[in-house]
């Protein structure tokens, strides 16, 4: 690495790999995710702004199928950022419902994968499944990728940092999203 | 979408497995499905234990309980599944700013007088003649920008208000008279009609706001002190004219209600048992009634409108984007 010293995510590295220190900003799968989807609706959610779960009817498709490989894969928190899912041929694994948000969830994917590389020391391969439609990628941390998720992981630092939200932009996501009645109004 | 639950009879409420179970003095036990339950109003005598409310508190459902007469009493609301720390110091901090608490009132002070404008625009267009006042309201609309503190603001309402009142005896239907708006006790049929509607609107907004980590007892509009939730009061008066009013003028115009379903006590006027019943079906109903929202692009119910006048005063309050108090567009 050889940004310069302010760099937000040099700093971000740093205070992951020291155990003990009290982290300047988690990031989630969740909020990289979000990032590609919706840098207001990022914002939204790491300010901990909320709507009524349960006045929301709609629910965007992200959530991990619980039940696909459930006997093949085995599931790890760690250091309380990143839930993944680790199969047998110790590969990481992420499930989706369907591939309409490919791009969200391939980056939720290469978070892990570099996470686990830059932070841990762990080098890994991922599987983006789609058991729904029969579908499986393998997602590799390779210099591009990691090129990319750096520069995702610099914006969710910067947006998360704004002091106000991003501005409204009408988006076909914003159909599906629980913040709609928030954001919009 | 949930619903709001009533019980006018009197008797016992428990808890029965995952349902409530209503016994009444007179009649079958009645059970309800608690996750259907938006809001449960109990308007009769109602006893309940711990296990009862426990079961409302699990579910998120707040209680309302209005008194023999009519009159609310009060709100029992459960505690919140998310706490939000930063939402009740953003919203006091808010309050505490002198120019950002103008803000607020000026836009629900201004949206209230639209809405109320907006009643009146309609029976104008039906055979009244209300031009004056409606130019009178849009000249207090105006006043109200100027202002430059609440309390003068509240004078520009209570005078909007005024004039308002002052057109419902020609919309209203003979016998129908309000001549005088008063209050505690109400001393006619449509003081007293007008009251219980207004009480409605309030819980409405109680629950609304409940839904929000808004603290309900911190108004922008209303002095924090009053005895009631201040920030409701403050909603309430934005929606008053949508739901309280409409509701009347079509009960009463419709001839949906008479004399016959009032009775005078001897401190005041109230409805019997059979006009409440009345009045809170044409309630419910009109809560449920829908609109396109132009800016949600699908239909959405009064109640929700409610929620996302609320939800938008929290997102105010949260950010800094300006508050849309709901102002009719349809
Ligand atoms: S409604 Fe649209 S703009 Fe707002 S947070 Fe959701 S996706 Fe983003």
């Amino acid at each position: 690495m050889n940004e310069n010293s302010n760099d937000p995510l040099e700093e971000y590295i740093t205070a992951e790999r020291d155990p003990h220190a009290e982290p300047i900003q988690r990031i989630t799968g969740l909020m990289v995710q979000y990032y590609e989807v919706c840098k207001r609706e990022l914002w939204f959610m790491s300010r901990g702004i909320d709507i009524d779960r349960g006045a929301a009817n709609i629910r965007r498709g992200t959530h991990v199928d619980e039940t696909s490989y459930r006997d093949k894969r085995r599931s790890f928190q760690v250091n309380g950022r990143i839930a993944i899912d680790v199969l047998d041929s110790g590969d990481i694994m992420e499930v989706k419902v369907s591939s309409k948000l490919e791009e969200p969830a391939r980056l939720q994917l290469l978070y892990y994968l570099w996470y686990l590389d830059e932070i841990l020391d762990i080098e890994r391969e991922g599987v983006l499944a789609y058991p729904r439609e029969r579908k499986r990628e393998r997602v590799t941390l390779t210099a591009e990728n990691r090129e990319r998720i750096e520069s995702v992981l610099r914006g969710v630092i910067g947006t998360v940092d704004r002091e106000t939200p991003p501005t409204l932009e009408k988006k076909p996501v914003c159909e599906a999203c629980l913040y709609q009645d928030l954001c919009w109004m | 979408m949930p619903n709001n639950h009533h019980i006018f009879a009197d008797g016992d409420l428990r808890r029965s497995e995952d349902t409530l179970r209503i016994d009444r003095l007179d009649g079958e036990p009645k059970y309800l499905a608690i996750e259907n339950l938006d809001s449960l109003y109990l308007h009769g005598q109602v006893t309940f234990n711990t296990r009862a409310l426990g079961l409302l508190n699990e579910h998120g459902v707040p209680v309302h309980i209005f008194g023999w007469n009519d009159y609310y009493r009060g709100s029992y609301l459960p505690k919140r599944s998310h706490v939000s720390g930063n939402t009740v110091v953003e919203q006091v901090r808010t309050y505490d700013d002198r120019s950002r608490r103008l803000g607020i009132a000026t836009d629900m002070i201004a949206a209230s007088i639209h809405n109320m404008r907006a009643n009146l625009r309609y029976y104008n267009t039906r055979g009244h003649k209300f031009t004056d006042v409606l130019d009178e309201l849009s000249a207090l609309k105006d006043r109200a920008q100027t202002e430059s503190s609440v309390e003068s603001l509240r004078g520009v309402e209570a005078l909007a208000r005024k004039a308002y009142y002052g057109c419902f005896d020609v919309i209203l239907r003979d016998p129908f008279e309000l001549t005088r708006r008063e209050y505690n006790p109400p001393s006619n049929e449509a003081n007293a009609l007008l009251s219980f509607l207004n009480a409605m609107t309030y819980t409405t907004c109680v629950s609304a706001i409940r839904k929000t980590a808004l603290d309900p007892t911190v108004g922008f509009m209303h002095e924090p002190g009053e005895r009631r939730f201040t920030l409701s009061l403050d909603i309430a008066d934005i929606f008053k004219p949508i739901l309280a009013d409409r509701v009347m003028f079509r009960l009463v115009n419709r001839q949906q209600l008479s004399f016959d379903d009032f009775e005078s006590e001897l401190d005041g006027c109230l409805l019997t048992e059979v006009g409440r019943a009345t009045v809170l079906d044409e309630y419910e109903q009109t809560l449920d009634e829908t609109v396109e929202h132009p800016r949600l692009s699908r239909h959405v119910s009064y109640k929700t409108l409610v929620q996302t006048d609320v939800y938008s005063l929290k997102k105010h309050v949260l950010t800094g984007e300006d508050y849309h108090p709901t102002e009719r567009w349809w």
